[in-house]
């Protein structure tokens, strides 16, 4: 009998191999869909060891691409720290587990172009790494000339709609691949906005046809700072768009207000508030989902990490069950409606043989 | 006025603390002499600005790399080889 890990390998394999033969210039056919829900972390050099010791426990591992992106865009004035050996190294690890690549700065929920080098970084990549999917954020990081510093929440409005919409066919022309695309946190309510968060990303899917990254951290902060019911932000996102979810932890940090705000700073344990959101989100989404922990600093010991990746399995878990009991009981209240109006009906002699409940 | 215009100035608010420091003191005159409209003047006068002063600071912080691992770090050496 197979375990567990020879059965994601294989799969891993066949879906290596598979998409080997698939590939187009426009169609490099990355397909994030795993026979069933996998969890895993996303690679930091301080866990490196830790995450080789511990394949067993780890379904997958997410790498932040912009780390590895080579030294061709340094002409553009870039001068990125990793090479072709390292890139090299990321290659055998993709071999020996499902990686996923995550990109960071390319700004696509914007009105402006994104930059044409980033993509084509990004391109150069996911040819070298042939990942099972790779993703980026509904944000934008520059403008006019000036780097932000790091993700920020557009106005949002039709104009970034359309914009994200462009900036993400770009990338699937010349990436190969759409990206999936995730929410971010923010500390401000983006001025100039005239849709709800979830709904402004429900016209970015519809428009894009991308998968969604949900982190679920973001979505807790945003909820918690801005007001709003998380629950209901679920509710109105297409969850069968979801293929990935992030999870992470972060911090009370004291507002200008004299209030207070929840900082998403991948620096502290899931709480438990992330984890009844992945059991929602487990218990909408039917679809095998891939969990992918995220932590950059404060690192605890490799054991409360995978810790937290048996409670994300744990939530998975009773997601799935919910989901089921709640498929069940629509199924038994459709059946309870159609049996009444097949007792209804004039024809009922005949209906009834199509519910053998009824009949006996 | 664009909507790339409006990033640009957004951009502006969370990155230089002189312009955000002016925007605070006379929003509708700051708006007007970057030439936006009165519809997106009007926007960025309800702005949220206890959020909007946090995020200004937290990306200072992460410009600086004070919380420079994982992958806010990239963001830290982009903007240290770049500066843009």
């Amino acid at each position: 009998m197979k375990t567990n890990r020879q059965t994601r390998l294989a799969e891993h394999e066949t879906r290596n191999t598979s998409h080997q033969s698939q590939v187009t210039s426009h169609d490099l056919g990355l397909t994030n869909h795993a026979r069933s829900d996998r969890v895993g972390l996303g690679w930091r050099p301080e866990l490196a060891a830790g995450i080789f010791a511990h394949f067993d426990q780890i379904d997958v591992v997410e790498v932040i691409a912009d780390d590895y992106f080579d030294s061709a865009a340094e002409g553009a004035g870039y001068s990125w720290p990793f090479s072709r050996r390292q890139q090299n190294a990321l290659r055998t690890l993709a071999a020996q587990v499902p990686v996923v690549l995550h990109g960071v700065s390319m700004g696509l929920a914007s009105a402006a172009p994104v930059e044409t080098k980033r993509l084509d970084a990004m391109a150069r990549l996911v040819g070298r790494v042939r990942p099972a999917a790779w993703s980026e954020h509904l944000a934008f990081v520059r403008g006019g000339g000036l780097e932000i510093g790091h993700l920020a929440a557009p106005p949002r409005s039709d104009t970034t709609i359309e914009g994200a919409a462009r900036n993400l066919e770009r990338a699937r022309a010349i990436i190969g691949a759409r990206p999936e695309v995730e929410n971010i946190a923010t500390l401000v309510l983006p001025p100039g906005s005239a849709y709800s968060e979830a709904e402004w990303m429900a016209r970015i899917l519809e428009a894009s046809g991308c998968g969604l990254l949900l982190d679920l951290h973001n979505l807790h902060a945003n909820a918690t700072n801005h007001g709003y019911d998380p629950i209901a932000f679920l509710d109105r996102l297409p969850a069968g768009r979801i293929r990935t979810i992030h999870l992470a932890g972060g911090k009370w940090i004291p507002a200008p207000d004299g209030g207070r705000r929840l900082l998403d700073d991948h620096l502290h344990d899931v709480p438990v508030e992330v984890f009844t959101l992945l059991e929602e989100v487990a218990a909408r989404a039917p679809q095998p989902l891939t969990v992918i922990l995220e932590r950059d600093g404060a690192f605890p010991a490799m054991s409360t990490l995978l810790a937290q990746l048996d409670a994300a399995r744990a939530a998975l878990a009773r997601g799935r069950e919910k989901g089921k009991r709640k498929l069940e009981n629509g199924n038994e209240k459709t059946d309870i409606a159609e049996r009444s109006v097949a007792l209804s009906s004039p024809h009922f002699p005949f209906s009834a043989f199509h519910f053998p409940g009824l009949s006996a | 006025m664009s909507a790339t215009a409006f990033e640009a100035f957004l951009a502006r608010l969370y990155v230089d603390a002189e312009a955000l420091a002016r925007f605070r003191a006379n929003p509708r005159a700051e708006a007007a002499r970057a030439g936006l409209s009165p519809e997106e003047s009007a926007s960025l006068e309800q702005m949220d600005w206890p959020g909007l002063e946090l995020a200004a600071r937290s990306f200072a912080k992460k410009r600086s790399g004070k919380h420079s691992k994982g992958w806010r770090g990239v963001f830290r050496r982009f903007f240290r080889r770049t500066h843009l």
